[in-house]
């Protein structure tokens, strides 16, 4: 029944649009219109740029939205109450990626494929190729190889919307002044947090707020410097002499970096950024657009953009927000409609112009010499490392009670790194055992 | 009953100025949040404290006002607050009643009972309260709010209007069953217009604790639901912490608690002090 | 004589008035008792129930598997628990001792009733009436790092600028702190409440008997105010397991465990790592603590009836 649904509504909607072409010009919003969705995302910038694409969305098809933004790491409560509802509230939901698989896994959300072989919703112009691959198969993608990275058994749940990649940020007048380059590898970015230190300049800010925040700092540099999570077996590797160096790294930067880093959510680590505090900026690309943004920003027209500095492989993050539609969303084809338009060519594009985050590689190179970060974004996307953080449900437990607490106790004590990295890792393989991971080789190890 | 003359001119000096300098102590931070509600975000990031002299700036204010959903959030503190003082009093004065006159079988126990009940902790009621809320569908429903803040408050207004019962002389009542008047008629009529005081102490507790939870707020209620706290929390954004508008709805949000304050400083010492000090 | 102590005392000394109907006071108590056992007695059977099974967020009950004691049996063995109850106890012994300590002391001093007393009580009472999540938010701007008033006066007096709510210390000494700037003035009214109770024949008494003004305090007026502080003390060590909801906007528990009392450890397991299960489970063992430090106050207030009916 529950498959048979979309088919029926849409065909339903194809014969209103037969009817409605009959008598104007055809309009694939028509019979969406008076309709109201209800959107949940969150109160980041670039969310609070989209405002205006949202208003202009109902200017042109008919469909009233409502936003209900909060703070990101408080959506993911909210979404899974409404959308474990019979009928949620909400149309549209976005999601931080590493909560897919989650959603996914509990059968919350819709496939994609379900609205795209709908030819009355569909726009033959959309081009999904043209959106960042990283992006799609990060943001959008469930179900591949290890459940969430790219391969044949996936599926399509989101569009990116608000995705990103890790760059380097930094203030070239201070660089200039204290004639240094912008670091391109792991050593030389640690001998210029020095260099900034000693002369007095609170060098690179980052967040370290316990939980998801100072593990997502760890992240960063994890993947550049040659770490990762698990082997291909689920065993936790976070002790790996690549785990405990990435934990030294986050450590040298809170000692080097502005006051009060252990405090720092996404937030205040950019604001730090932005306000003049810190010299560096690792982390998402969207500190760029933010520090055109002269609401939030003392530091525009100073900001120089560099790569990800490579440690013994490239590697930048994935991540940031994908929008999708809850099983439960009562308003499907007309929640369909505005995902599509607001991640279409023309929506992407007046994305950049409202001081947002392009998806498309097609926006990227169109905008290339307006914005010095695109060119930068367009080199890293090709390192964008899919595996960057499980994005398996037990990854939430993983993030926040365990490497959560770990590296806090990095960064704010002077304590040996490799025992703390230690306990962390048995604690992620207990949970791994809880959860089942081990069982199939257990089984064949009989 | 102290002699004033034994207290030297010296010592009511001292005497005062140490009361001033506690009531300094404990002003300053409200101070800094209704200061703070005024400036502008330049004033409010910067550095060097500013007590006093500055250029007032309603722009937090006209952010709130039109930009938040702050009228649906007052609308619903109002609700929630009124609803749950209601449905607080009228069965609690009714139970407080009961314990404070009549004699029955259970009476002790409901009595102990009432009193530990009371000291539930919220975290407690949240994980069953959400699988209630999850299994019952009754999410964004702001009567999950006023029954949850209702039954949290009526040990506490039970235990407060018994105290006030008791200070009623029983010949009033008396008189007025010799008159004819039953159980219900003496509990409204005679009782009721004599507790008017005992009562509004109790609604300035309930309306408070209604009025100032966010905890349980912020799991129970949706989009359309959510309260002035949960609004005001809501100002802790990802693109920082606008303190200006927090500070500014915190304000607006301290409003009626302070008023109630300032009207019946009284009343409330004598409910807080109700449990420790007789009475 | 305390209204508690006479709530839970058993029989009434007057009668009832006249023959009212022996059902009429079951009919009176029915709709709050009623109330009470839908909104905190069946919540609490609730939460014993939960902490048999393994609830996540987002599915069905039906399909959570039963888990017997296990979540039991892991919190045992969970330092990140006792911890939390650890945090809690340093907590109530910090904020409880220095409130107890400045507003018995500070009562002590200026209990004498002077003109205007009532606008000082009004004033005092002011923290109590903010809302918690204010109060929260409040001190987390006094308490930044980066444009915190604190660090900027604290500057004047040589002391380098903090992160006081990054520190795991620090952040301790800001929350204690801050529920000593909002408890204090309760500790101090009821005690001034408690003092200006005291028959003032007692006092003149001792004073023609020559006492000191060391021996008036520590063998007259404390040990007459007894029962006054051990039903304060009692409630603000309750209050200490019930409370979360400024350290939620304060640190959030962080950094680390450093602030994470036993209440904002169940919600932040609960709905952070959506471990409803095991929160529940967790919750128990405080529902336990808080039962019985409860029995506390229901004993302790007994035996005061005859003694603080002066």
């Amino acid at each position: 029944m529950l498959r048979m649904k979309p088919l029926i509504t849409g065909a339903a909607a194809a014969a209103a649009i037969a009817l409605a072409g009959a008598s104007a010009l055809a309009n694939p919003y028509k019979p969406y219109e008076g309709t109201t969705i209800v959107v949940s995302w969150p109160a980041l910038a670039h969310f609070q740029a989209a405002e205006t694409l949202v208003e202009e969305f109902t200017e042109e098809t008919g469909i009233e939205v409502e936003i209900d933004a909060l703070q990101y790491l408080k959506l993911r409560d909210r979404q899974l109450l409404e959308m474990s509802k019979p009928e949620g509230e909400y149309d549209v939901v976005s999601w931080v990626v590493m909560w897919k698989g989650e959603y996914v896994s509990k059968g919350l959300l819709t496939p994609l494929s379900q609205f795209f072989t709908n030819g009355a919703l569909v726009d033959p112009q959309f081009d999904i190729d043209d959106i960042a691959d990283a992006y799609l198969q990060n943001g959008g993608v469930v179900g591949g190889k290890k459940g969430y990275m790219p391969g044949k058994s996936g599926a399509l749940y989101g569009l990116p919307f608000g995705a990103e990649t890790s760059i380097l940020a930094y203030r070239k007048d201070i660089f200039e002044e204290q004639g240094l380059e912008p670091p391109t590898t792991y050593d030389e970015l640690r001998a210029t947090m020095a260099k900034l230190h000693e002369a007095g300049i609170p060098a690179m800010t980052s967040r370290g707020k316990t939980g998801h925040q100072v593990t997502a700092a760890w992240l960063l540099h994890l993947a550049p410097l040659g770490g990762r999570i698990f082997d291909d077996e689920w065993n936790p590797v976070i002790n790996s002499p690549e785990g405990v160096e990435a934990a030294q790294v986050i450590r040298e930067i809170a000692q080097t970096g502005p006051d009060g880093i252990p405090t720092f959510g996404f937030g205040e680590a950019a604001a730090a950024f932005l306000q003049g505090d810190a010299a560096m900026y690792l982390d998402t690309l969207k500190i760029a657009a933010m520090s055109r943004n002269p609401k939030l920003s003392k530091v525009d027209g100073k900001v120089g953009y560099a790569l990800h500095p490579v440690g013994t492989r490239c590697g930048s993050e994935t991540g940031g927000f994908a929008v999708g539609i809850p099983a439960n969303a009562p308003n499907q084809e007309a929640a369909f409609l505005f995902i599509q338009y607001i991640t279409s060519k023309a929506g992407d594009q007046r994305m950049v112009e409202l001081g947002g985050d392009p998806v498309r590689i097609s926006t990227l190179k169109a905008n290339a010499d307006k914005f010095d970060d695109y060119p930068v974004v367009a080199e890293q996307l090709p390192c964008a490392d899919p595996d960057w953080r499980p994005l398996i449900p037990e990854w939430n437990e993983l993030n926040i009670d365990v490497l959560g607490q770990a590296l806090t106790e990095v960064i704010t004590t002077d304590k040996p790194i490799q025992p703390i990295m230690d306990a962390a890792n048995e604690k992620a393989r207990e949970i791994m055992a809880r959860e089942g991971y081990y069982t199939w080789a257990e089984y064949r190890g009989n | 009953m102290h002699a004033d003359g034994l207290q030297s001119r010296s010592n009511v000096f001292s005497h005062y100025a140490a009361l001033v300098v506690l009531s300094l102590i404990t002003l300053a931070p409200i101070w800094v949040m209704v200061a703070t509600g005024f400036k502008d975000d330049v004033l409010v990031q910067q550095k060097e404290p500013v007590w006093f002299f500055f250029v007032p700036t309603m722009d937090n204010y006209a952010h709130i006002m039109t930009r938040g959903k702050f009228d649906t959030y007052l609308w619903n503190s109002i609700i929630v607050g009124v609803a749950s003082t209601f449905f607080t009093l009228l069965p609690g004065g009714m139970c407080a009643y009961a314990l404070a006159r009549s004699e029955f079988r259970g009476r002790r126990f409901t009595a102990n009972a009432t009193l530990l009940v009371r000291m539930v902790p919220p975290a407690v009621l949240a994980v069953p309260a959400f699988a209630m809320v999850v299994t019952f569908n009754l999410n964004n429903d702001l009567a999950v709010l006023i029954f949850f803040y209702t039954a949290l408050n009526l040990p506490f207004a039970i235990w407060l209007l018994f105290g006030f019962y008791k200070q009623i002389p029983v010949e009033l009542e008396e008189a007025a069953i010799v008159d004819g008047a039953g159980p219900l008629q003496v509990f409204f009529r005679v009782l009721l217009p004599l507790m008017k005081s005992g009562y509004a102490v109790a609604a300035i507790f309930t309306f408070r604790i209604a009025w100032n939870e966010f905890i349980l707020a912020l799991l129970l209620t949706g989009r359309k639901t959510r309260t002035l706290p949960v609004g005001a929390a809501g100002f802790i954004t990802d693109t920082g912490v606008e303190w200006g508008r927090i500070m500014a709805m915190g304000t607006l949000i301290v409003i009626p608690p302070l008023l109630f304050t300032f009207f019946a400083a009284r009343q409330i010492i004598a409910g807080m002090t109700a449990g420790a000090v007789k009475g | 004589m305390s209204a508690q102590a006479e709530l839970a005392k058993p029989a009434l000394a007057v009668k009832p008035p006249m023959d009212i109907r022996a059902l009429s006071p079951y009919f009176f108590i029915l709709p709050a008792v009623l109330i009470m056992v839908a909104g905190l007695v069946y919540p609490v059977t609730q939460a014993f129930y939960l902490s048999f099974y393994d609830w996540k967020i987002g599915t069905d009950f039906d399909d959570a598997p039963y888990v017997g004691m296990r979540h039991f049996l892991r919190m045992v063995a969970d330092p990140d628990v006792w911890e939390s109850v650890w945090v809690t106890v340093r907590f109530g012994f910090w904020t409880i001792t220095i409130e107890m300590a400045l507003g018995v002391g500070l009562a002590l001093l200026l209990e004498k009733p002077i003109r205007g007393a009532s606008v000082f009580r009004t004033i005092f009472i002011l923290p109590l009436m903010v809302s918690p999540v204010v109060v929260g938010l409040i001190w987390r701007y006094l308490f930044d790092a980066r444009i915190g008033w604190i660090n900027y006066y604290l500057g004047f007096i040589g002391i380098e600028p903090q992160v006081w709510l990054g520190d795991p210390e620090l952040a301790f000494f800001a929350i204690v702190f801050t529920d000593i700037w909002q408890w204090t003035p309760f500790i101090f009214i009821i005690v001034i409440a408690g003092l200006q109770a005291l028959p003032s024949e007692v006092v003149e008494a001792a004073k023609i008997d020559g006492v000191n003004w060391w021996q008036m305090i520590f063998l007259i007026k404390l040990p007459m105010i007894k029962s006054v502080l051990v039903i304060a003390l009692l409630m603000r060590l309750i209050d200490v397991f019930r409370a979360l909801e400024v350290m939620y906007i304060l640190t959030g528990g962080g950094p680390g465990r450093a602030t994470e009392l036993l209440s904002l450890h169940i919600y932040n397991r609960a709905f952070d790592t959506q471990q409803l299960g095991y929160a529940s489970a967790i919750s128990v063992l405080l529902i336990v603590i808080v039962f019985l430090l409860s029995l506390a106050i229901l004993v302790a207030s007994n035996p005061m009836k005859d003694k603080s009916d002066v």
